[in-house]
């Protein structure tokens, strides 16, 4: 019987990523060349946002040869006020696939870094040209690398690193790439123009290939309210995330050995001088609420063993058999295994049980996830049918699965916190819209957090009417956590919501100039592709997405009937200013009177008071 | 005997006083609709007047009158609401153009006033808007156009022994007799506000087509028939039925209705007989005891006429005209039925299919004799 020899081959995270490049959006010369700047920018503002530093972002891109016909390769350059980062991460930092600092659960525009590190890679295998990067950490040093990646490895390989005295912090990064800016120019601009609109507080300037500057300059000062990192909300959590979390919660049987012994003696503070096995409990017994874990799980065992140091140093702790009280131990001296029960009153034992099986359910519970209490906890471990002091440790798989389960279905968590969310705020999101559209009206609103899945987000949104916006509206602004999405939004759940409004039922018909700004703030976006540009239409997010809508639209349509009440009011005055003295000039020659009638007044008085309509509904809209 | 000149001078005084009252009532009345609007302005309201609605709610048959009349609904047509201002000016512009055009004796059509209307920057977006309004003025004032001298451009005609003395400025006092010229008299205004003098005809035929009403004159229809004979051109015209309801009412001659074998042809001869429903807003203009003798649905089959089949828009004509009070009995019921259950529609001309003069020949007579059992 002949057999086939298969042969697996580990491969590294960054030969998945170079054979999978599609994933990540480069997919071709100009799809990569728009990615590649999307992700060194959020890199920079991501970076300043963590760090309370108002950004300036300089972007360039310039081609190696202006001549050669697109597509060719760029020099694409991207230059922050940063905090920098430190030489020794650099390496490591833009030599590896999946190397990042953006692991904590916060929102952020990117996460892990790994976008910037596909750039690179992508670049590198179009033009085999090593990344540049100069930072200062200190505002004094900067470290300049030449960098590859070993893609095989998955290793950095420095080409050159020199160094130079600088005046300020900061981060610049540069590859070459394949791109063609002919076809990407416009996605690019666009990203530049919507990125500044929902990053109010930084200076963004693009220095493009046809040496064209784009400045946007900040127009807010103030950077908004930075966010926390915090503890998983259960709904948001898998059996695998469990499984590690309860690695985290339990503690191996330490090995004793002499160094152990040495300081299990030490921190009872006892001498060199021999001790008797009663002496030494007595001495923990006193000292115990100072002693750490180790010490305490150390003096546990021996209580059971009744054995003094010398003992103890002949023998192997081979197991805890918490279920049945027993704990068997290898006897150097006899060369066999024995055992000695546990009594299961003593405090002893409960010291080893923490140990060897983990905390308790409700501990588990409340320890290491966000905003559950000890009541919420034991009502879960009721609904989930565990015991509340049910340790972690000793759960099955099948358990886990159950534990996960319930964890998604049980309703009474509170919902997730929000302080992980970073929105812009009503208030400058406002600003923006005036600045950019100088619309007639403007409103925008900032929904209350709401979660799915167990990862909150907020819905922020503005519309604005008229102005300086084009008819044929809605346009319709995305962003999701300050990243403007340029591509595929026929698919994206905002289109969506906006496309099934009935516009007029809100006073708004026609090609209306009107623009619609949606922005969506989530620890995790539910994006459908990896590519980053649609949101897919979770429930929950659709239903907040067209609330925040109604409201609007509702502020629209008031603005929209007075404006329409104020055109009434001035083409009432001067349909009357028209034709009341015509009416004047028929009837005075129909009724056989020489003089025209005296309406004059009345006329002046009608006219005044729908003028002053007009004002007063003006005003009105004005502090809509 | 021939009356003296003494007799006919006063006759003629007393006809054109009589002109001269219709004249002066119409006048009072437009000064004093003026007069209102004048007070409100003068007293800083805006002013304002009720209208009979003329929506189609508002029509109602009255079976005492045999026509249609406008119910009791009215509505308030105010200068102060600006959706109503420009009509509201229109109207009276409308009533300052009709005092003049009364007060100077002088005649205009429809589509004079529409081209008028632009010396006086009243602006009227097509003919039919201000069609529209003079019917509002009709309405409000419950007189006919033709009194405000308003009348429309299509004319019918009439031939036959009728003398008619004229009551217009230039004419007064002039007679003519309507046998004098064969092509036949226009039916205008000239015509229309004439005293009925004398005839020597029995009998009034309203013939819907001009070329069987040639062919009426050809044959000494008038004098073989003792008849007048009018040619409606189909629908008739105000003017025509209001001539229609004077030789009926003052010559009390009786008149009947000779059409096409349709359903259009039996509500001409409805029209004539019980008004439309556009004009339920005006009485006088009905001639309640005109009969129609034909062409029938039954005819058709009776005297075996070449015919054509009925299209989809005269069936849907009859369904809807049975839906109509006055169709509801005797023969305007009868042959509707007849004309929905063959489905065929025969013309006038028909009948020359049996030699030209068969229609006048054969077929009168017998629908002459007809008509006095009907």
């Amino acid at each position: 019987m002949a057999s086939i020899e298969e042969k697996f081959n580990q491969i590294s995270p960054s030969e998945f990523f170079y054979s999978n490049r599609d994933l990540a959006g480069f997919s071709n010369p100009t799809r990569s060349l728009y990615t590649a700047v999307r992700e060194f920018v959020e890199n920079a503002l991501d970076a300043c946002d963590q760090k309370g530093i108002l950004p300036d972002v300089y972007l360039t891109i310039k081609a190696v040869d202006p001549d050669k016909p697109d597509p060719k390769p760029y020099i694409l350059t991207v230059k922050d006020n940063g905090p920098g980062i430190d030489a020794e991460h650099i390496p490591l930092a833009f030599g590896t696939v999946l190397y990042g600092s953006k692991f904590g659960l916060k929102q952020a525009r990117g996460m892990f870094g790994l976008g910037a590190t596909m750039a690179i890679l992508y670049g590198q295998i179009t033009t085999n040209q090593p990344v540049t990067v100069k930072s200062s950490s200190d505002g004094k040093i900067q470290n300049q690398f030449e960098i590859l990646l070993d893609i095989q490895k998955n290793k950095p390989i420095i080409v050159k690193h020199t160094t130079k005295e600088v005046t300020k912090t900061g981060l610049s990064v540069s590859i070459c790439l394949e791109g063609d800016y002919s076809k990407a120019g416009g996605k690019i601009r666009d990203y530049v123009y919507e990125t500044s609109l929902i990053t109010p507080y930084a200076s963004l300037t693009f220095d493009d290939p046809k040496d064209e500057k784009f400045t946007h300059t900040r127009f807010v000062k103030e950077i908004p309210p930075p966010p926390t990192i915090i503890r998983p909300h259960p709904h948001g959590i898998d059996v695998e995330r469990i499984r590690r979390m309860i690695v985290e919660s339990q503690f191996e049987i330490p090995i004793i050995d002499d160094a152990m012994i040495e300081k299990v003696r030490k921190d009872l503070g006892l001498s060199v001088k021999k001790l008797s096995f009663t002496s030494i409990m007595e001495k923990a017994k006193s000292k115990w609420k100072n002693l750490p874990r180790q010490v305490r799980v150390v003096v546990s065992l021996m209580s059971f063993l009744k054995m003094d140091f010398e003992k103890l140093n002949k023998i192997k702790i081979e197991d805890i058999d918490v279920s049945n009280k027993k704990l068997f131990y290898w006897d150097f001296g006899d060369s066999q295994s024995k055992s000695v029960d546990m009594d299961p009153e003593s405090m002893y034992y409960k010291q080893l049980t923490n140990t060897v099986q983990g905390e308790p359910l409700t501990t588990f519970l409340t320890k290491r996830f966000q905003r559950i209490g000890p009541s919420t906890a034991v009502k879960f471990a009721e609904f989930a049918k565990f015991k509340p002091e049910r340790r972690m440790g000793t759960l099955t798989n099948q358990e886990l699965v159950q534990l996960s389960d319930s964890l998604q279905k049980f309703e009474d968590f509170m919902a997730p916190d929000s302080s992980c969310l970073a929105p812009l705020g009503a208030e400058p999101l406002e600003k923006g819209i005036k600045k950019f559209f100088n619309p007639d009206f403007v409103a925008v609103v900032q929904r209350p957090a709401s979660a799915y899945s167990g990862f909150p987000f907020i819905i922020e949104m503005g519309i604005a009417y008229g102005g300086d916006i084009k008819s044929g509206g809605p346009h319709v602004y995305r962003y999701a956590n300050r990243i403007p999405l340029l591509y595929d939004e026929g698919s994206d759940v905002v289109l969506k919501v906006v496309n099934e409004t009935d516009w007029g039922r809100y006073k708004v018909k026609g090609e209306p100039p009107f623009i619609i700004v949606s922005h969506i703030c989530s620890t995790r976006i539910p994006y459908k592709t990896a590519g980053k540009e649609n949101v897919a239409d979770r429930q929950e997010i659709e239903r907040e997405l067209r609330l925040a809508l109604q409201f609007l639209s509702r502020k629209l349509s008031s603005f929209m009937s007075k404006r329409g009440q104020s055109e009434m009011a001035k083409k009432r005055a001067n349909l009357y200013a028209k034709y009341i003295p015509m009416i004047a000039e028929f009837c005075t020659e129909l009724s056989g009177n020489k003089k025209q009638p005296n309406y004059k007044k009345m006329l002046e008085t009608e006219i005044a008071s729908e003028i002053k309509k007009v004002e007063d509904e003006e005003n009105i809209i004005e502090t809509i | 005997m021939k009356p003296s000149k003494k007799e006919q001078d006063s006759k003629i005084k007393a006809r054109s006083k009589k002109a001269d009252d219709k004249q002066k009532t119409i006048l009072e009345m437009l000064q004093s609709h003026g007069a209102k609007i004048y007070d409100d302005l003068d007293n800083g309201q805006f002013p304002k007047f009720s209208i009979p609605s003329r929506s189609v709610s508002n029509i109602v048959y009255d079976k005492k009158l045999r026509q249609y009349i406008l119910g009791n609904n009215a509505a308030l047509r105010s200068s102060r609401n600006s959706s109503q201002l420009r009509s509201f000016t229109q109207l009276i512009w409308l009533a300052f153009f009709a005092n003049r055009l009364t007060n100077e004796r002088k005649s205009s059509t429809l589509r004079d006033i529409y081209y008028s209307s632009q010396a006086f920057a009243v602006e009227f977006e097509d003919q039919s808007e201000s069609d529209n309004i003079i019917v509002d003025l009709e309405a409000v004032t419950s007189r006919a156009r033709e009194d405000f001298h308003i009348f429309p451009e299509e004319r019918s005609s009439i031939f036959g022994d009728l003398n008619i003395e004229y009551t217009i400025p230039g004419y007064e006092g002039k007679t003519m007799n309507l046998a004098n010229h064969p092509d036949g008299y226009s039916i205008g205004p000239s015509l229309t506000t004439a005293e009925l003098v004398d005839t020597s005809a029995e009998i009034v035929i309203a013939i819907e087509k001009g070329g069987l009403f040639t062919r009426f004159v050809e044959e000494q229809v008038d004098k073989k028939f003792k008849s007048i004979i009018i040619n409606t051109g189909g629908q008739a015209p105000r003017s025509t039925r209001t001539l229609l309801k004077r030789l009926h009412d003052e010559m009390k001659l009786p008149v009947i209705c000779l059409t096409d074998g349709d359903v259009y042809g039996e509500h001409i001869a409805m029209v004539i007989k019980s008004g439309s429903a556009n004009a339920a807003h005006l009485r006088e203009l009905t001639v309640p005891d005109a009969k129609w003798v034909g062409v029938w649905a039954t005819d058709i089959e009776k005297y075996k006429l070449p015919t054509i089949p009925m299209t989809e828009a005269d069936i849907k004509r009859c369904y809807d005209l049975q839906k109509d009070p006055r169709y509801q009995d005797g023969i305007w019921k009868k042959e509707l039925d007849v004309f929905l259950r063959i489905k065929r529609k025969a013309e006038l001309e028909a009948f020359s299919k049996y030699g030209l003069t068969n229609i006048t020949d054969k077929y009168l007579p017998q629908k002459l004799e007809l008509a006095k059992s009907l």
